[in-house]
């Protein structure tokens, strides 16, 4: 099985009560897993869809707060998004389980690992443990918890998975009994939960200046402490379950050698053919894989350190400004103090998920074993590089246009569809500024304006920076600043700064392109899902029947803030859209606030429908009333396309794998919430105009 | 690769038409060996409405004519062309 449904079967065989969640690549399918064990009752935990990172960190506190074993995941952008909570965590005492699928944080952006994502977050107080194989990630899961719940611990856990390398690759794993696993690790019970019905205190989270320096000197100590805890858990578990990691260390072949190799996470399996290799030649090279990297293994370090004459640190995580490695960086100053100090060597190596191969280590270890035979460091810091070979397929076109022809989305994506007409209206003084998803992967590449990639919750303070300045420079009435979000962009992970843009009365546009779930990460839930739809994060099963709730009204809560133009618009009835882009641009040029498109993408993947149906399926959501086509100008609402009598909402249903599980009272229900939006839209169109706008 | 060699160096911090940044790209994307099925245009049924070229995702079919032009370099052979045609003038045919 893969490294993340080992970590889900982890989860799920520590008996976790509390699950929250934001997707993003590559960890998803670690919570997909969950969700499909939730969905089917061999699961029982709370889930919770959090709608952005921050948000995600935030119930996994709460959840721990209150007394419930509670689990986590993501990597990179998201975990530097909530940063902020994990900060919180350990000062609230929460032995909550976070899962890093490791991915580079952008700087460039990629979604494959190294190991720059957790380096922010490796001095917060938390156990951070790196593993090897996919073994060892079901394994870890359960010894983190053992870990961070003892009494004399009681710290939040990360456990780092490389992305791809183990999170999508495929190994033998052992599933051990779970009535095993339960007498390891026994239900969690909390001693100082919040429970209000129990006790009146709560954790503080202010202290006096004096008191600071000493609770750092304190979980400074409990910290040290828990080596002798993580060693314990190691060693038990390796009596009962028969696979043991070392603890905090893990030394390969390092008897009768001179040098040594440092590696972390699963290019330690690589090296260990090299030091296979080097060994069979006669060479006195070992290794030593950090399973632990906080609490760093100091003393385990310095003991070693005695033993040899050369260490060659390899490092998939760059301090930049410092000149080396943040592992090379800890065990330099971990081994300061000794009086007799081995020579030290760094490489840079495997940084975006480049492959580190067994002929890379054994160069290295060439280096090392030199190092060791001169007496001195040549050069401290080596870079391990690869050439690149370009795979772009553009195939040049004479004349200029904004958008080209192909692109890497989809056959017969909907939101494709959108993106031609969008800047085909707008013209070439647009610039697209685009949190993550599917149209940046696919649509950036082929754009004949500038496409700026935003991070995600923060991409209409990106389009506030550049309207703002185009305003300075007098050209705010030339330049169209437009994002084009998808609905996680909008309705979840960016609708805070989407109201703030919206409130200041930002001259912006806001496209969505909506296909009702996180298509660019697999297909999960979003706050834009509809009612019952199967995602991969509310899976049909014994249990669940698709996603629960109906999704958020995000047009009618846009015209909330008395913005001067809202729309939705569907590709079936191109004239329309093409002419609310039109609308919505005359309006910002004016200067007049921000204009709100939403735009429905119909998505065959995450849909389960033909590509050939794209638009009829587009075109039976409005027919049914599932996608109304709204427009309200200045506060007046008007509905552009009013079928004497809806069509049955079976109709658009029946196309689509999405809701193919749905009974005949599930068709009922959305029928009558189909019903219902439609006769309140009739109801705000009879106004005449919203009472809130002057 | 040096700082100053491309795709590095200042120059190269624009990228152009890259994977998740982009603008300033001059052509188009080669999908053309994505499909299955090809569209098959009958051009004395169609009425030259131009649906199939509103709809087209990837832009690559284009007004000319006689009827719609296909470039096959951009198709991924979807079919909304053929299922959108009001009078059945596109056939979608395996390739």
């Amino acid at each position: 099985m893969p490294g993340n449904k080992a970590v889900a079967y982890g989860v799920k065989l520590s008996r976790v009560e509390g699950i929250s969640l934001f997707p993003i690549t590559p960890q998803t399918t670690i919570v997909e897993y969950l969700a499909d064990f939730i969905a089917n009752g061999e699961l029982e935990a709370e889930y919770i869809h959090a709608e952005g990172e921050h948000t995600a960190m935030g119930v996994a506190i709460g959840l721990s707060l209150a007394g419930v074993r509670t689990f986590t995941a993501t990597n990179s952008q998201g975990l530097a998004y909530m940063h902020e909570c994990v900060a919180q965590a350990p000062a609230y005492r929460t032995p909550l389980l976070m899962a890093i699928a490791n991915r580079t944080l952008g700087w460039f952006w990629s979604i494959q690992p190294d190991y720059s994502d957790v380096m922010p977050e490796l001095n917060l107080g938390w156990v951070i443990q790196f593993v090897e194989s996919n073994q060892e990630c079901l394994d870890t899961v359960i010894q983190l918890y053992k870990i961070a719940e003892d009494k004399r611990v009681m710290l939040p856990a990360m456990l780092c998975l490389d992305g791809f390398y183990l999170s999508y690759s495929n190994e033998r794993v052992e599933i051990p009994d779970q009535g095993e696993v339960d007498d390891f690790l026994p239900p969690y019970e909390p001693e100082h939960s919040v429970d209000p019905t129990l006790r009146d205190f709560g954790p503080a989270a202010g202290l006096p200046p004096p008191l600071h320096t000493t609770y750092r000197r304190i979980y400074e100590e409990i910290l040290h402490d828990a080596k002798a805890v993580i060693k314990e858990v190691d060693e038990e578990f390796g009596r009962r379950f028969g696979r043991s990691y070392g603890g905090l260390i893990e030394e390969y072949r390092c008897d009768d050698v001179d040098t040594l190799l440092v590696t972390m996470g699963s290019m330690t399996t690589a090296a260990r053919r090299a030091i296979d290799r080097l060994q069979g030649e006669g060479r006195r090279i070992g290794l030593v894989k950090v399973k632990t990297l906080r609490p760093f293994p100091i003393e385990e370090f310095r003991a070693l350190a005695e033993r040899v004459d050369a260490i060659g640190v390899v490092d998939r995580m760059m301090l930049h400004g410092t000149g080396g490695g943040g592992l090379f960086a800890d065990l330099k100053s971990a081994l300061y103090s000794l009086e007799e100090r081995p020579l030290l060597v760094d490489f840079i190596a495997g940084m975006g998920g480049d492959d580190i191969s067994t002929m890379d280590f054994v160069e290295m270890g060439e280096r090392v074993l030199k190092t060791a035979e001169r007496g001195r460091v040549e050069r401290e810091v080596e870079y391990v590089e690869h050439p690149y070979q370009p795979t772009a397929r553009i195939i040049p076109l004479k004349e200029k246009r904004v958008i080209y022809p192909g692109s890497g989305g989809c056959t017969g994506c909907g939101a494709s569809i959108i993106i031609r007409h969008v800047l085909d209206v707008l013209g070439p003084n647009t610039v697209i500024v685009d949190p993550p998803n599917c149209a940046g992967v696919n649509y950036a590449s082929v754009v004949g304006v500038p496409w700026i990639l935003a991070n995600y919750a923060a991409t209409a303070g990106y389009q506030t920076g550049f309207y703002r300045a185009y305003k300075l420079k007098g050209k705010a009435d030339k330049v169209h600043v437009v994002s084009f979000a998808g609905d996680g962009g909008t309705v979840d992970i960016g609708l805070q700064a989407l109201s703030g843009a919206a409130e200041r009365g930002e001259s912006i546009i806001w496209i969505c392109y909506d296909n009702e779930a996180y298509m660019n990460t697999g297909i999960q839930r979003s706050g834009s899902t509809p009612l019952f739809a199967r995602t991969t994060t509310t899976p049909a099963g014994k249990v669940w029947r698709g996603k629960g709730e109906r999704p958020k009204n995000v047009p009618l809560i846009m015209a909330a803030h008395g913005i001067p133009y809202v729309a939705t618009a569907s590709i079936a009835f191109i004239p329309d859209l093409r002419r609310k882009v039109k609308r919505a641009a005359e309006i910002t040029s004016a200067g007049k606030g921000l204009a709100y498109i939403h735009i429905q993408a119909p998505c065959p993947t995450g849909w389960y429908y033909p590509p050939e149906k794209t638009v009829e399926v587009a075109r039976l959501a409005v027919l049914t009333g599932a996608w109304p086509l709204i427009e309200i100008e200045e506060g007046r609402v008007k509905i552009n396309v009013k079928p004497k009598k809806l069509r049955p909402i079976k109709e658009y249903l029946r196309l689509q794998g999405r809701f193919r599980h749905l009974t005949d009272e599930q068709i009922e229900e959305i029928q009558r919430w189909v019903n219902e939006s439609w006769e309140s839209w009739l109801k705000l169109e009879e106004m005449g105009k919203l009472p809130w706008y002057k | 690769m040096s700082r100053e060699e491309p795709p590095f160096g200042i120059k190269g911090l624009v990228l152009r038409g890259g994977p998740l940044g982009g603008g300033g790209v001059s052509g188009g994307m080669y999908v053309g060996d994505w499909k299955i099925f090809s569209p098959k245009i009958d051009y004395e049924r169609c009425t030259k409405c131009w649906l199939c070229v509103t709809y087209c995702p990837e832009a690559a079919l284009s007004k000319g004519e006689r009827g719609p032009e296909l470039d096959p370099r951009f198709c991924k052979g979807c079919g909304i062309c053929g299922n959108e045609c009001p009078v059945e003038a596109i056939e979608m045919v395996r390739e």
